[in-house]
């Protein structure tokens, strides 16, 4: 039996501890906005955060997130919240900027890599607040086990809504 | 008093009161056959115990609409229909509460995801007219004011000092609007409204041309979406399909399950489908992966080869078929004025098998009940077209079968015949098992199973005379077959299915091709644009009918077409010593045309010159730009890009590409840049990198890495410039058709940086090496 914390709450895992991560998020914890893109670690689509560095669940064993924090987009809000010591009410109510960056600029087409894309760029905040576009395209291209594909071509609403996320967080305090 | 007697004609469609409600009411807009037994009913699928409407007026002046089509990225069923709803009713768009999409027991019309605007007038639009008229003659009745006397706004109706709202015009009766309609549900096209009810005048819009936001981006933002990977059924079982070793291949013998170490798994196998199911997904994930390695399957070699593709296709594929078909603008004596030419153009192009490549890889669930009631949640784009080939493929009526639709990974127009893919293979399980199962193709699978985009090669003859002006155009452009709809689960299974594409084939099942590239330059005099269909690569040598088959993807034909065109006319600029620009310019007679590339020019700072650049180099690089156009489904496009070449690596680095459109009205202008910039993303990645490879037996990519697309570090700069034109009058297409522009562009530009013509595609670093040492 494993246990991870997935979003701020213990969860005890029954399937086997080579199980990725992602099947057990998916089909056993009902946590169901990492995607399967490719089993194989190469488009982004079933990425989360593990302690804040985005790992892909589709090859990380749950074993390996056994005693660590798992956020998935569900996560983010009390994420921010958390980080940003808001009371509950609040935080309940509240969007990750990245998330309200992703609606303001109307990013998502398909929006089946956009899970991905929104993980890449809340630790790309987290540790860059304010990116240039180069460091925006290496965090989705060069920085992870491979590039984030998005195959509608969303790329530049992504830098938009990356650069918008930016700014709202530094509105609204910096970051931690 | 009878429903009957209340009945009255609105322009054609019948607006009826069944009875008073103690509480609630609304106008339910329904559907009826124009002509019951006339040509076009005649064989109908329609069930004509569907009560399914399009569109619902409630007492609170809330609208609820229903359409066949699915959105998968598109965001027009959200934003566009909703404006164009509460357009034609003056309604504000958030009246517009609730959009129900595809599923087949919830909508009324079918057809595919394609096309959402409908060549400007979707059925929504019409409905909405008819609705409109209905809720006058209601007014009229109710306020005792003659229709002529009387208005709307915000969905309140007025005249002679009196006004009702929608709203109370309905509350506690229940009105029924019956309007026409003509077609085949099951169809790739679907149900159309038919008649003429009268359209509000585009001069008095207020909602369309407006940017409105997608309110699906909220629930997909917020994990909220329910998408079809998230669909679960109590019981329900995770099966992976193993796949033959080539797409030629029948079972000889299938491997044995190792229940030792896989207790939960099973092993189904029917005709050549072979799967393994598990209560657990990643068992059923190693054992199919288990049982593959043992699955013995015959060896089948009918294919050509990616290197051997071309050739075969000129020389052994058989083009006779059928018969060649010419483009409508074709006139004039094109031998005659090229035998005159003082300059000719003489080239050939050629662009690969495409694959639709969505990120995530075709699944389904399907739910087979002991009473033989069938239920599929896809992420099909064409849910009645996918009910009708599961009904045919169980040799079960259509009223059986119900489809729901989730949304899912975009695909393309890969479904818009029906299956997305896995449908067939989780009815046919689940029917088996007597559960729920959950077919989801790993990334191979959906590589290397899955229908692609056609190849094809064109030969262009361009003659010019002494002035450099185009006398003569002639190009035949050579196809396979494009649209294979057979459930390959049901082929696999050896089940009913619709003839694969044949000479005997009707619409889109024949194997003739047509000329798709709309020809836009009006000024030249001689023309001669055909057509050469074939069958599928493989099809007719393969003992299962199964080869490389093909399907339409993202402006299918026209890609095909539009690339040999352009990049050849940006050449015979060249050859002319024109500024390609400017030639294309003086070769066209349609103002829209001309505007696009005029404004292409301002916007893009284009450098008025011929091709090639005199002054390409710049210390490592070449640079060079390029120009394309296109006119597809009444929009005009123009694209301008900016490229560098590296002649050490043979890399192209595209820096800034311009796209400039004329839609006619502009409905939503942000989603319609939204759209335009990732189709433009899709066009470079096709140009660039795009190629699916193939051995004798099958396709052989299978991951990203094998069959890679763009990446973010690779993106262009891109400028959309939108032109609202509402004086056309009509609703042009912005998901389609951007995707088309990028490849003669780079093309172009990579002539002007040069010297070199690039012909084929894409322009990855070997060819533009070998290209480069020419």
């Amino acid at each position: 039996m494993v246990t991870i914390n997935v979003n701020g709450k213990q969860r005890e895992v029954a399937t086997a501890a080579n199980t990725p991560l992602l099947y057990v998020l998916r089909n056993e914890l009902g946590v169901m906005s990492p995607q399967f893109g490719c089993g194989l670690a190469q488009c982004g689509a079933c990425s989360v955060l593990l302690d804040g560095k985005e790992v892909r669940a589709c090859v990380t064993p749950v074993s390996m997130a056994a005693g660590k924090e798992v956020t998935t987009v569900e996560g983010l809000p009390a994420r921010w919240a958390r980080q940003k010591n808001l009371p509950a009410v609040t935080a309940e109510k509240t969007l990750h900027p990245v998330q309200e960056a992703w609606i303001e600029q109307q990013t998502p087409l398909c929006g089946f890599c956009q899970n991905g894309m929104m993980i890449k760029a809340t630790e790309l905040l987290e540790q860059t607040p304010k990116p240039s576009d180069a460091d925006i395209k290496a965090a989705f291209t060069t920085s992870g086990p491979s590039a984030h594909l998005c195959r509608c071509g969303s790329y530049i609403a992504i830098m938009d809504a990356v650069r918008y996320a930016s700014e709202l967080m530094a509105k609204k305090g910096g970051t931690t | 008093m009878s429903a009957a007697s209340e009945t009255i004609s609105v322009h054609g469609a019948q607006l009826s009161r069944r009875g008073v409600l103690a509480a609630g009411g609304a106008l339910v807009v329904g559907f009826a056959f124009a002509r019951p037994s006339g040509a076009n009913a005649a064989g109908t699928t329609l069930n004509p115990a569907l009560s399914t409407s399009w569109l619902e007026i409630h007492p609170d002046n809330q609208v609820l609409i229903r359409t066949g089509k699915c959105d998968f990225g598109q965001s027009s069923i959200y934003t566009a229909y909703r404006q164009i709803v509460a357009e034609e009713l003056d309604l504000p768009f958030e009246a517009v509460t609730t959009v129900v999409t595809g599923d087949t027991d919830r909508t009324p019309d079918g057809g595919g995801t394609f096309d959402l605007l409908g060549g400007g007038v979707p059925n929504l639009r019409k409905v909405a007219a008819y609705t409109r008229e209905a809720l006058l003659e209601l007014a009229s009745q109710r306020l005792g004011v003659a229709k002529d006397k009387l208005t709307i706004q915000d969905g309140v109706v007025s005249g002679s000092g009196k006004h009702i709202s929608y709203g109370e015009l309905v509350k506690d009766h229940d009105f029924k609007l019956t309007i026409p309609v003509k077609g085949e549900l099951t169809s790739i096209f679907g149900l159309a409204v038919s008649g003429d009810p009268p359209l509000k005048p585009v001069s008095e819009y207020t909602i369309v041309g407006k940017s409105f936001k997608n309110s699906v981006v909220v629930s997909k933002v917020t994990a909220k979406e329910t998408w079809v990977t998230d669909v679960k059924l109590p019981g329900m079982l995770h099966a992976r399909t193993i796949h033959p070793k080539t797409l030629g291949s029948t079972l000889v013998a299938a491997g044995q399950l190792d229940k030792g170490k896989f207790p939960g798994a099973q092993l189904v196998v029917k005709g050549n489908l072979v799967a393994v199911v598990s209560p657990s997904e990643w068992e059923a994930i190693q054992a199919s992966r288990q049982v593959a390695a043992t699955t013995q399957w015959s060896d089948w070699k009918g294919l050509p080869g990616t290197t051997g593709l071309f050739d075969h296709l000129r020389n052994k594929a058989d083009w006779k078929a059928v018969a060649v078909n010419h483009s409508k603008p074709s006139s004039g004596n094109v031998p005659l004025a090229m035998a005159a030419a003082v300059k000719k153009h003489i080239a050939s192009y050629e662009v690969p098998y495409l694959k639709h490549a969505p990120i995530g890889p075709t699944m389904a669930v399907a739910d087979v009940r002991p009473d033989g009631l069938v239920t599929v949640h896809s992420h099909t784009q064409n849910p009645q077209a996918l009910r009708g080939e599961i009904a045919l493929m169980l040799g079960i009526p259509i009223e059986k079968v119900v489809i729901r639709t989730y949304s899912g990974a975009g695909h393309y127009g890969r479904s818009n015949g029906g299956n997305a893919g896995a449908e067939d293979e989780a009815v046919l399980l689940s029917k088996e098992l007597g559960k729920p199962v959950r077919v989801q193709w790993m990334r191979a699978d959906d590589m290397q199973w899955s229908t692609q985009s056609s190849a094809a090669f064109s030969d262009i003859s361009i003659g010019l005379d002494a002035k450099g002006r185009i006398v003569a155009y002639e190009s035949d452009h050579f196809m396979p077959a494009m649209q294979d709809d057979r459930p390959i689960g049901a082929v696999l299974a050896g089940l009913p299915t619709m003839p694969a594409p044949s000479d005997k084939g009707q619409g889109l099942n024949t194997i003739a091709n047509n000329v798709s590239d709309k020809w836009v330059y009006d000024a030249v005099p001689n023309l001669d644009e055909r057509a050469h269909g074939t069958w599928q690569v493989g099809q007719r040598e393969s003992p299962v009918a199964v080869g490389l088959r093909n399907h339409s993807m993202r402006t299918p034909v026209q890609f095909q077409q539009n690339f040999p065109r352009e990049a050849a006319i940006s050449e015979a600029a060249a050859l002319a010593g024109a500024d390609p620009l400017q030639f294309r310019i003086d070769h066209a007679k349609e103002e829209r045309l001309k505007h696009v590339l005029e404004r292409l020019r301002e916007e893009s700072g284009w450098e008025k010159r011929s091709s090639p650049n005199s002054r390409a180099a710049s210390g490592e690089a070449l640079r060079g730009q390029g120009v394309s156009v296109m006119l597809r489904s009444g929009s005009y496009w123009a694209c301008a890009c900016q490229i560098t070449v590296t002649p050490s690596t043979g890399k192209i680095a595209v820096g800034k590409i311009t796209m400039v459109v004329d839609p006619g009205i502009v409905i939503n202008p942000l989603q319609l840049k939204r759209q335009v910039e990732g189709g433009t993303m899709m066009g470079v990645s096709e140009a660039l990198y795009e190629e699916v490879s193939f051995d004798q037996g099958g396709i052989t990519d299978q991951d990203w890495r094998s069959y890679p697309i763009l990446k973010m570090g690779d993106i262009p700069e891109v400028k959309v410039v939108l032109i609202h034109r509402p004086e056309v009058g009509g609703y042009g297409q912005g998901s389609e058709g951007a995707n088309a522009l990028a490849a003669p562009a780079i093309a172009a530009a990579f002539f002007d940086a040069t010297g070199k013509a690039a012909r084929r595609l894409p322009l990855k670093s070997d060819y533009v090496l070998g290209l480069l040492k020419a």
